[in-house]
Formats: structure tokens, sequence, C-alpha cells
């Protein structure tokens, strides 16, 4: 079989409209560069204004068009790929054949947001806002990704080796592919010749699993000190911030080496923090019930009772790997890295809702809690806190990029995760030392962290935009 | 930019529109308004907050922003169309010939340059004065605004200085390049009383001085009474009337304007006798205002089919001096009739003692380091022997500009802090060094507390008929959570809300709606003692009668103790049995309200009564002004606390006033002052305010 080339049986007639299209784009962005730096410059002269205002117009009208044009035309690659017939399509069209799920999925998504924005809040509001939506898309295409990988992928990102795959180009056939095997490495082989397209899919599983719950176990550490160190001040505050600043002042790389030392591992201390750090969330789910619901114990009791059996079931797997019905655990090399990451991302979140304490408890809400004679917990977590969420809810999209490039230098550094493990970092790492001749394998996935960390900016970014409006 | 010269009106307005554009709709800000301002002369611009008074001065100004356009009409500044001038020509006109004063002083002023160096940026940009030349002319300024010690100021940063200090400096800043027009946004709304009337002092004085016309936008009628010419009334984004201030004082022809002036506490209003009366309904959202006249569907004299029926034009008035209205029946209402008499309520006779404070103290300590817990402490004395008592179902006002320690009383009443020393007794039981954590639930909800700011009082992430419901169950209202819920909806049955209003967020609601259901959540326990930190004083002048009527309502069923905090002493003269005047930390004057009222004062309280502007024609007042700010407390003056500002220390003999804190004297019935002044000159004091003969 031939290699397949990049568009396939399109090329030949779209390739050279998007090369027009991208060199129109580039000239007119160069064009009003220039006039903008003229008219800087032309101030002195009152008469060159209605002439240069009037080219500016005209080189901004190209540059809209133009990049429209680029746009389009990057669907149009995507969709006939998926309606070409299978021997006319090239990578691109079978890439985006595998993605169809993902496409529908995200389509559907769109559409319903879309036609019922008006009755779902803040997050409808975000389909008002052009960079929300686009950091919106972004991020979903990965979370979709990640949710059907198994359908995705063309081949066992970890397992499958198949031989004379070895540092291949992108689109290269199977040598002799057995029946029902998917007839090329559409995104090349690795140095070890395993796909890297499926690697890609399997490893977005992979981060969008530990990123966000890691940034979410980092967020309840964060809350649980930050809450009361504000709202409380004094030595305890003066105490934990102290600490915060510590942590936040170690290098975080050479805490992960430490961490991951077997020595340091055979002393327990990695399983040490996972025990306390796990136990936050349980003991602030405790907490939240029994200051909303003191005063109804029959419903106090039931709520606290649900959290300690569930949280402490959950505990016993995650943290002790203990689970009595041993279907929860978690593999130790993941836990590490999770502990690792909640540990340096909680200091930062106890600052930020520290913070935003200090301002919220001046107000005259809590001033009335007080005055009722509310305790300080229900004070902290159902006057404070509620009004916190738009800040917080903007740094959580921010911390899920900052942990996931995190993960990737963890993985970079072949810390924590197992070494074949999909993962973007790894795979990088495992490509690296070949980069200048096959670029591939560590191009991919590092192209797919940065799509990701985008998204995830300008989702805050859009969501911060709009939470400020009205 | 030189300045021309025109002889024609300085700023003529003419049917001008205003809009705004969101993403849902097109939002009307300004409807068809008209004004002009001649040189010289002061023009009001009067309207409750959301009337689009401060978006015309914007409009004015040039400086909409992304979302607002003039839809119609033109801005003729000094005979020339602002709307057609370009960036350039409008940049020299801002600061130079048209200059704005904002609400908040320390806004306006950028915290990161020396106050000097912001003066004289002015004229150095637009008349190009040399740096020395713009030095002398800020320093000249400085010393026109009053300010002390003009080389000191010229060499501080903004946030050395008071709010009152800032607002001089923005006027100062305001005045340099000696504009034709000066536009103020409510400029003391954020001051003090006693700082309030020295600053429209001035503003006045400098106006007349420079010749500068003005456009003074505010919500007080007493205080465009105080300073301008002429007046325009602005109702739901359109001006309803216009004219002289004598003119619309007096003899007002648009209903809006008559019924703005019965819900004020005016002097001789009375809460049993002569209450005011709120006018009904809501103001109308700007997408939502009604067909015909704006005002019709709050209005008494309205006329379905004719007042809905057409757009209403601005009428003149014959025989007044360029007076109009908005109103399509003025000539057919009779404007002499007084207000239909209202249900006359009983004075309600004062129970026996509940509330009992002696002598209380509460001093902060202020440590000079705060790490490591050493250094020098310094102490804040924020309550000095404080005495009183309250009784049941009566109203007691604790009047105070801030700083004078009325939010301490305040903490130390409910138990947020425990006083110094000194005792208080709720039922003869002392509670003064009981914290809030360990008072049984009874003495917690007898003690409730309504708050000051209406967008502050309820937390915006829970709805309405949750806090309430919470505030019940804290209390132990209720057996079960049916019980509560009706008890709920009780609740606000009582402070007249629709029951639907349970189910809502706080930010659907008003301001006036959302201080009723801070008043249904104080009481949801019984209370019995209402402690009310100004509770009216942030909502619009309509809504502040029906809110205060509603207090003194709930007040006479339950027989509640009210507290009232407050700093404006016309509400105060309405609604209070009793008034107890606070000045840093001490109480300076107490007695019932006619005592406190007529003279003998204290010579702070005559001060605060003189500085209060009352909107009405027919009253004189002495006019004294208070220099200076109020000290801090932490480094209070030795001797009588007032003694810095007082107009009366040369009348006592010796250093008395400087060395010796003055005792209580009871004067007559009752009527406490803390003065050294001799008795038989009290005797002799005249009172502030007169009422001339009608």
């Amino acid at each position: 079989m031939e290699p397949l080339t990049w568009t396939g049986a399109i090329g030949p007639y779209l390739n050279p409209a998007l090369g027009l299209a991208v060199a129109v784009l580039a000239l007119s962005i160069l064009t009003h560069a220039g006039l903008a730096i003229a008219r800087l410059g032309g101030v002195a002269r009152p008469g060159a204004g209605a002439a240069g205002s009037h080219a500016a117009a005209a080189a901004g009208r190209v540059t809209r068009w133009s990049l429209f044009a680029v746009l389009a035309l990057i669907v149009i690659y995507l969709v006939a790929g998926i309606v070409a017939p299978v021997e006319a399509k090239g990578i691109i069209g079978r890439i985006s054949t595998r993605f169809l799920p993902v496409w529908i999925a995200l389509a559907a998504t769109f559409a319903l947001s879309i036609a019922f924005k008006r009755r779902l809040g803040l997050y409808g509001n975000l389909f008002d806002n052009r960079v929300g939506m686009i950091g919106f898309a972004l991020v979903m295409f990965w979370v979709y990704s990640a949710l059907f990988a198994d359908v995705i992928v063309t081949h066992d990102p970890v397992g499958d080796v198949i031989s004379g795959m070895k540092n291949k180009a992108p689109g290269t056939p199977l040598r002799s592919p057995g029946e029902g095997v998917y007839g090329y490495y559409l995104l090349g082989g690795d140095a070890l010749a395993r796909d890297v397209f499926s690697r890609m899919v399997a490893g977005a599983r992979v981060v969008l699993t530990i990123a966000p719950a890691a940034t979410l176990f980092a967020f309840m550490v964060g809350i649980t000190l930050g809450v009361p160190a504000g709202y409380l001040g004094g030595r305890f505050d003066t105490a934990l911030s102290f600490v915060a600043n510590l942590v936040l002042a170690f290098p975080v790389i050479l805490l992960f080496f430490l961490l991951v030392t077997p020595e340091i591992i055979a002393m327990g201390v990695p399983k040490y923090m996972a025990e306390v750090l796990f136990l936050f969330p349980v003991v602030f789910l405790v907490i939240l019930w029994n200051s909303r619901f003191h005063t109804r114990p029959m419903t106090r009791n039931i709520h606290v009772g649900l959290t300690v059996l569930i949280g402490g079931w959950l505990y016993l797997g995650l943290a002790w790997d203990a689970d009595p019905l041993g279907l929860v655990s978690i593999p130790g090399g993941v836990l590490i890295v999770f502990v690792s990451v909640v540990f340096v991302n909680s200091p930062t979140v106890f600052r930020i809702v520290r913070g935003l304490t200090l301002d919220i408890r001046t107000r005259d809400y809590v001033a009335a809690a007080q005055t009722r004679g509310e305790g300080a917990w229900y004070i902290m977590l159902w006057e404070i806190l509620p009004n916190a969420r738009g800040p917080l809810l903007v740094d959580f999209c921010l911390r899920i990029g900052y942990t996931t490039i995190l993960l990737g230098t963890l993985g970079f550094f072949g810390l924590g995760l197992p070494p074949d493990s999909p993962d973007w970092g790894t795979s990088i790492n495992a490509g690296r030392g070949l980069l200048q001749f096959f670029p591939f394998p560590p191009l991919v996935p590092a192209v797919a962290i940065m799509s990701l960390v985008l998204g995830l900016n300008l989702l805050a970014d859009g969501l911060r935009e709009e939470s400020l409006k009205d | 930019m030189a300045k021309w010269q025109y002889d024609g009106p300085v700023l003529e307005i003419d049917r001008l529109s205003i809009s705004f554009f969101t993403r849902l709709r097109e939002i009307p800000a300004v409807m068809d308004f008209s004004v002009t301002v001649q040189p010289g002369e002061a023009v009001g611009l009067v309207g409750e907050s959301g009337c689009g008074k401060s978006t015309v001065a914007l409009g004015v100004m040039q400086d909409l922003g992304v979302n607002g356009r003039i839809v119609g009409g033109t801005i003729r500044f000094k005979g020339r169309d602002l709307g057609a001038m370009s960036e350039t020509e409008l940049r020299g006109l801002r600061g130079s010939e048209i200059a704005m004063i904002y609400q908040e002083p320390m806004a306006s002023l950028n915290p990161a340059m020396r106050v000097g160096r912001q003066l004289m940026e002015v004229p150095m940009i637009h008349e190009g004065l040399s740096a020395k030349a713009a030095y002398d002319r800020a320093l000249a300024m400085v010393e026109d605004v009053k300010l002390p010690d003009p080389k000191r100021i010229l060499n501080s940063y903004p946030h050395q200085l008071s709010g009152g200090q800032q607002q001089r400096i923005v006027i100062a800043m305001a005045l340099m390049s000696k504009p034709s027009l000066l536009i103020l946004d409510e400029p003391t709304t954020a001051l003090d009383v006693t700082v309030e009337a020295a600053v429209v002092a001035l503003v006045k004085e400098l106006g007349r001085k420079y010749g500068t016309s003005m456009l003074f936008i505010s919500h007080n009628l007493g205080l465009v009474l105080e300073t301008c010419d002429r007046i325009c009334v602005m109702y739901s984004g359109e001006a309803v009337e216009r004219g002289s201030i004598g003119d619309v004082f007096d003899e007002m022809r648009h209903p809006y304007t008559q019924a703005l002036f019965r819900s004020i506490p005016l002097p001789g209003a009375d809460k049993n006798a002569r209450p005011l009366v709120a006018i009904p309904g809501n103001f109308p959202l700007p997408h939502e205002r009604p067909p015909g006249c704006n005002f019709g569907p709050r209005c008494d004299y309205f006329e379905a089919g004719r007042c809905d029926a057409q757009d209403v034009r601005m009428t003149p008035v014959h025989g007044n001096d360029r007076h109009e209205t908005r109103c399509l029946k003025f000539r057919e209402i009779d404007w002499s009739a007084p207000p239909a008499p209202p249900a006359r309520s009983e004075t309600a006779e004062p129970g026996p003692v509940v509330l009992k404070m002696e002598q209380l103290r509460k001093y902060y300590e202020v440590a000079a380091s705060k790490i490591f817990g050493g250094g020098a402490k310094r102490v804040v004395k924020a309550n000095e022997t404080l005495s009183f008592e309250a009784r049941e179902g009566e109203t007691l006002a604790i009047v105070g500009e801030s700083g004078c320690g009325k939010s301490t009383f305040a903490k130390v009443l409910m138990g947020l802090e425990t006083a110094t020393g000194g005792t208080i007794l709720l039922d003869g039981q002392e509670i003064q060094d009981i914290p809030i954590q360990k008072r049984d639930t009874r003495t917690v909800s007898d003690i409730q507390m309504v708050f000051q700011n209406p967008f502050d009082t309820l937390n915006p992430a829970m709805s309405v008929g949750r806090q309430i419901m919470r505030a019940l169950e804290v209390f132990g209202v209720g057996g079960t959570e049916a019980a509560r819920r009706q008890r709920m909806l009780e609740l606000l049955d009582l402070v007249k809300l629709p029951r639907e209003f349970a189910g809502r967020m706080p930010r659907q609601l008003s301001g006036g709606q959302k201080q009723r259901v801070g008043i249904a959540r104080a009481f949801a326990g019984g209370a019995r003692i209402v402690v009310a930190d100004e509770p009216v004083s942030a909502l619009d002048v309509s809504v502040q009668a029906a809110v205060a009527d509603l207090l003194l309502e709930i007040q006479r069923e339950n027989r509640t103790t009210l507290l009232f905090i407050a700093h404006d002493l016309s509400i105060v003269r309405y609604l209070a049995d009793r008034v107890m005047v606070m000045y840093l930390g001490h109480v300076v004057e107490m007695g019932t309200t006619d005592q406190v009222f007529s003279p003998p004062y204290h010579p702070y309280t005559e001060a605060l009564l003189s500085a209060v502007p009352i909107a009405d024609t027919h009253v004189q007042k002495q006019r004294i002004v208070l220099e200076g700010d109020v000290p801090s407390a932490i480094d209070p003056p030795p001797g009588c606390p007032f003694q810095t500002r007082c107009r009366w220390k040369a009348e006592v003999p010796g250093a008395l006033c400087e060395t010796q804190v003055p005792p209580i004297r009871t004067v007559q019935g009752g009527h406490q002052i803390k003065c050294h002044l001799s008795e038989d000159w009290l005797a002799r004091m005249e009172p502030v305010i007169r009422i001339a003969a009608e």
C-alpha cells in the first residue's frame, strides 16, 4: 500500500486555495501594522488623517475576509475528509473520520447550549462570548476525545508494538495488517513502534482524569484552610500563611524528585501526605452539612452519616489502599503524582481564598449572620464561600491548565507515571532523543497539551468577562 | 486652546435622547431632554437613582462608553454642537472649558501622583504654561479652596488627605483652568454632613467668584435649594418639570414633584399627626415604561384614556419665568389642596425600661507592630461613658457623623464586641461581657439589627425565603419546615412584600424591597430591640418614606424599642421620640426630640442642624460652617472633644475647654448637655432654623 498523503484526493484543489488565503491574510496584517505605525508618526499632518483611515478600514476588511476564508477551508478539509470515499481520504480526512463521535457530541452540545442559553445562567452567557466559545470548544474537544477514546484509537496505545513501524512518518501503511486491524499509523510510529495517534487520544484520558481531580482536591484543601484563615485571622492565619509561603518558596521540581526517590517512598512520606490531603474533602463536607443543619438534627444526621460512609470508603481505598470491598484503589505512581500536584497547588488556592474571604467578611450580610448568632463555620461556608464562587471558578479553569502542564513536566522527567503510560508528558520525553530526525512522536502530544491549556485559558477569560457583565 | 467668546447660553441641550445598547435590547436612558444653562447660572438636576441624570452629564462630556449612543437631539456648548466635534477638539474642551466633579473624591485622584503635579497638569496641558507658572496657579487655587498649609498639601499624596480635603482638591482641579461650565455629579454624597455644608458653601462662593456656570446633579432637594438658581426635575429618563427654584419649590406644577416634596420629612412633618406620603408603586425599569406619561401608574391624578393615550410634551406654565411641566392636567389640578388627611395614629406611650446602659466604655488597643505583638500600644477610645435608657415602644435616635462611635456602640450592644467598662442591662440582666456566641437564643433574637446598605444586607447567593427561614431556624421558631415556611410568608406579608418574593434572589429586588426583607429577617425571632443602622440613608427619597413608615408601623404593633442610628437630622426629627447626639465617642447632648431641636443646643448640635439642607423655601437657617475635620479617635484632643472646631470656645473663661472634659449638665426636663458654657449663656442661644411666616 502507498503511504497516505496529508490531504488525499481533495488536496490538489484545496491546497492552492489555502495557500492563497494564508498569503493574503499575512499581507493584509502586515499592511495593517504598517498603516498603524504610519498614523502614529503622522499626527503632525492633519490632512493625511482621512486617507489613512480609509486605507486602514480597507485593510481591516481584507484581513477579516481572508481569515474567514482560511477557517472555512480548514472546515472543508475536515468535512470533506469525513464524506469522501475511503480510498480518497488523506491523513486529515481519516483522523477527522476517527473523531466523528467527538464532532457529533460537540455539535450537539453547542446546538443545545445556544438554543437554551438564556436559561442557563453564567454557562449560557458564555455563548455570547467568542473567546469563551473557542475555549469551551477546545476543552470539550479533548473531554469528548477522552470519553470516546476507546472508539477513536486505531491501535492499542500501549500494547500494540508492530514490527517495522519504528519511527515511521505519518500515514505509513502497516506491512501486513491482520484481519480487522487498521491499516495505517495515521501520525506515524514512535521509537517503540507504537501508534502516535492512538497514544495521543489515550493520553487525553490519563491527563483529563488526573488534572481536574487533582485540581479539585487542591481546591478542597485550599478552601478548608483559606476561609478560616481569612475569617478568623490572628495567629492561625499568620501560621498558615507562613506555611503556605514556605511551600511556595520550595522549588517544585526538587520537591517532585524528592517525592519519587525510592528511599522517601520507602519511608512512606507520599503515603502520609495522601492520608492527610485526602482527609480534607471528607472533613470539608462534614463541616459543611453540620453547620447548615445543626438546627435540624435529623437532616444533619442523614447528611453527615452519608458523607462519612461514602467519603470514608473512598478515603480508605484511595489513601490507605485498604478498601474493604476491593473496588477503589489507586496505583502507587499515580498516587505520588496526585499528591505532589495537590501539594504544590493548594497553597496558591489558599491565598486566593483567603484574600476573597478578607474582602467578603466585611459585608453586611456577614454581620447579619453574626448578629443572629450563627456559628463561625456556617458564616464561612454558607455566607462567604458561595459569594466567592465567581473568581474561584475562573481560577479553577486556569489551574486545570497549570496542572496539565505540571503533569506534562512530571511525565517529561519520567516521574511518577509508569514509563509506558500514554500521557502526553511521558510521550514527549520518550520522543525527545530523536527530535531532529523524527519530529512527530514528541510534536503531536506537545500540540495536544498546548491546545488543551489554551482552551482552558480562553474559557477562563470568557467566564471572567461574562461574570463581570450585567 | 484659546477660549472663545459667546454671548448666548453656555449649554443648550435640545431634545436629547440617549440609549444604551445591550445584547438583549436597546435601553433608552434619556428621552427628549432639554435644558439651558445661562452664563453664571447654576442649574440643579434632580431625580431618583436610575432617572438618567448622570447619563445627561456623561452625554455632555461625550463620554458614554462603548454601549451608549446619542440617538437624537443636540448638545450645544457656547453655540457649538458637541456631537459634531472630533476627538481632538473634545479633548481640548474637557478639563479646560467643561470640568466635572464626581461623587467619589478618592476615585477621581491618581493615587500614585502628588496632588501638586495633578493640579499643575491641567494648565500645562491646556494652556501650555511653564511648570513654574502652573505651580503658582496651583498654590493660589489650593488657597482658594481654603485648605490649610497649601505648600504641604501640594506635596502630599491623595491618601494622606481626608475625604473632605480630597474633594476640595478635586474642586480645585476642576477650576484650575477657569472653565465656563462645571458639572457636579453628587459631589458631596460621600461626605459627612458638616463637611458637606462646608464644601457646598465653597462651591457656591467659587462659582460666583469665577462666574462659572454649573450643572448640579443631586438627589437631595435641600442641597439644590441651597446651591442653584434653577432646577430641572427628572423622572424615568425625562425632564418632568423645569423652572426657577422659587417657582418649582412653591408652585410646583407636576404631580411627581409634588409627591416628591410630600415624601421628604420637612420641618412640621410628624409621624403621628402628619405622616409622610410615600409614592405608591415602583420606579419603572427603562424597558418597561408605560405608554404616555411615565409617572401615570403612580400618579394620584391619573386619568385612563388620556394620560396613557399620547406622548406628553413640555408645556409652559404662564405667569412664571421659563417654568415648564410635562403634565396634561396641570391646569385642572388644584395645587393648593392639602394631601388627603391620613389616618392619624395614636401616639404610643413608652412602656417600662427594657435597655439601660451605664457608663459604657469601649476601648480598642492598637498594637504598633502586628507580627511580634511588641511595641507601644495605642488606645482608641471608641465609646466614652455612654449612659442612657430606652423604654418599650420608644424610638431613640443616635445621631453623629462617621467616626463618632455609633457603630461601635451597636457592636457592643449586639455582643459582637465586649465592653471595656460599664454595664448594659437588658431587662435588668447584665449582658455587656457576654459575647454573642455565649448568649442564649432568647437574648440574641431579642436584639436584632437592620443594616444600612440594601445591596449588602442580603446574601446574594441565597433566595429571599431561605434567608428568612434560616433566621427562623436559628431562633428556634416553628417546629417543622412547613411551619417555618408559613411563618416566613407571614413575615413577607408583614413587610408588605408579595409572597412570590420568597423564591426570588436578592439581585432581582430593588433597594427598598431588599431593605424590607432585611426588616423581616430582623423581626423573625420577635425582636424587642431593633438597632436600625441608617436603614434608609442609601434609599431613594420616594422609597425612604415608605420604609421608615413600615418600621414605625411594625414598632407600633409589636411595641418594639427602636434604636435609630442616623446622620440625617430631618428624618430623625420626623420619627424619633428622643435623640442622642454623639461626637468622638462622647454623648454631647440627649433629650426629647423637641428639646434637642430647639435651643439651648450643644455647639456641635447647633452646627449639625445648620449643616443639614432643608428643601423648604420658607426655612431660614443660621449659617454655621465648621472648619476642619473630625479629629482621629486614636489621638483625641485633650479636654472637650469638640473644642478644636467649636465656635463658642472663646465664651468659656480660662483654658477649661482644652483641659477638662465637660460634665453632663441637665438643663431642664431631662435635657442633658455636655458643655462648659454657662447656663445663662446657653439660655440666650438662638434657634438655628426658623420657619418664615407663610
